[in-house]
């Protein structure tokens, strides 16, 4: 099941790059850079996709002390982490051409940094505590709280002034962007996602093993 | 804007390099508790009585 999910995920990444590279056409404004769009906006995606996990499986472990929700938490917040670290990699690159500048302290660049931090701190909370129950159980207040940064990194560019544009595509009324870029930007959303389920379903399988191995 | 390529390489190379250094780590990671696990798994087989050799009074 798990190879049948990688190779569909190995279709959908390569379909993402036809749909960036060759089918989308080239932005008028930005011109070939506005492609790291189709990496950038599918990553912080599965970033907001992986801290809600993290914020619903927290929740159930704290409800019903359910290992199997803990190590859904961990996996997610890890995979969570990692694309986080994308969003900003592929955002100060796309930064210097478009902006002048790799990096700047506005709002929105602020708040996902924040989260970003927030998260590592969740996974080091998870290793420094011995005892493994209640390090989840920290990790899981920690990892509600932490969720409430989501929307403010989200809207963080409605409610201050800053250099990121507003988003183009999750916001509501009717979108500004052409068919084809929604098509490509949409196949890339359905790939990452994909990756992400494929990669918390590996990690949570390890978390279980390495408990067994424990035990 | 003149055409940037150098940054379009630069952001997917190392979202590829990333991706496949996790995918590398998750994949060497679970061979390694696999194993770990056949090896348990094996040793606890040898470690169960065998009713076939027991004697008569056991």
């Amino acid at each position: 099941m798990r190879r049948l999910l990688g190779g569909v995920t190995l279709l959908g990444l390569a379909a993402g790059l036809v749909m960036a590279f060759v089918v989308a056409p080239r932005e008028v404004t930005q011109g070939s850079v506005q492609k790291i769009m189709y990496l950038h906006v599918p990553s912080v995606w599965v970033a907001y996709l992986a801290f809600g996990v993290v914020l619903v499986a927290s929740i159930v472990y704290l409800i019903r002390r359910a290992e199997a929700a803990d190590q859904l938490a961990h996996a997610s917040a890890e995979v969570g982490v990692l694309f986080t670290g994308l969003t900003i990699a592929t955002g100060s690159i796309w930064g210097k051409p478009t902006w002048g500048t790799w990096w700047t302290w506005d709002a929105r660049l602020t708040s996902v940094s924040i989260l970003f931090v927030m998260y590592l701190g969740y996974l080091l909370l998870r290793g420094m505590i011995d005892d493994r129950e209640r390090g989840a159980r920290f990790a899981a207040v920690l990892g509600i709280v932490a969720a409430f940064n989501i929307p403010l990194v989200h809207f963080s560019v409605y409610w201050w002034r800053t250099l990121h544009q507003p988003p183009s595509l999750m916001k509501p009324g009717p979108g500004t962007m052409p068919g084809i870029i929604v098509a490509a930007l949409l196949v890339n959303f359905a790939a990452f996602t994909l990756l992400y389920v494929y990669f918390v379903a590996k990690r949570a399988r390890l978390l279980r093993l390495e408990a067994e191995a424990e035990a | 804007m003149p055409d940037n390529w150098g940054f379009v390489i630069a952001a997917y190379g190392l979202a590829a390099i990333v991706l496949i250094a996790y995918w590398r780590f998750l994949f060497r990671r679970e061979k390694e508790l696999d194993d770990a696990r056949d090896v348990r798994q094996q040793l606890s087989h040898t470690r169960e009585p065998n009713p076939a050799r027991r004697g008569p009074l056991s």
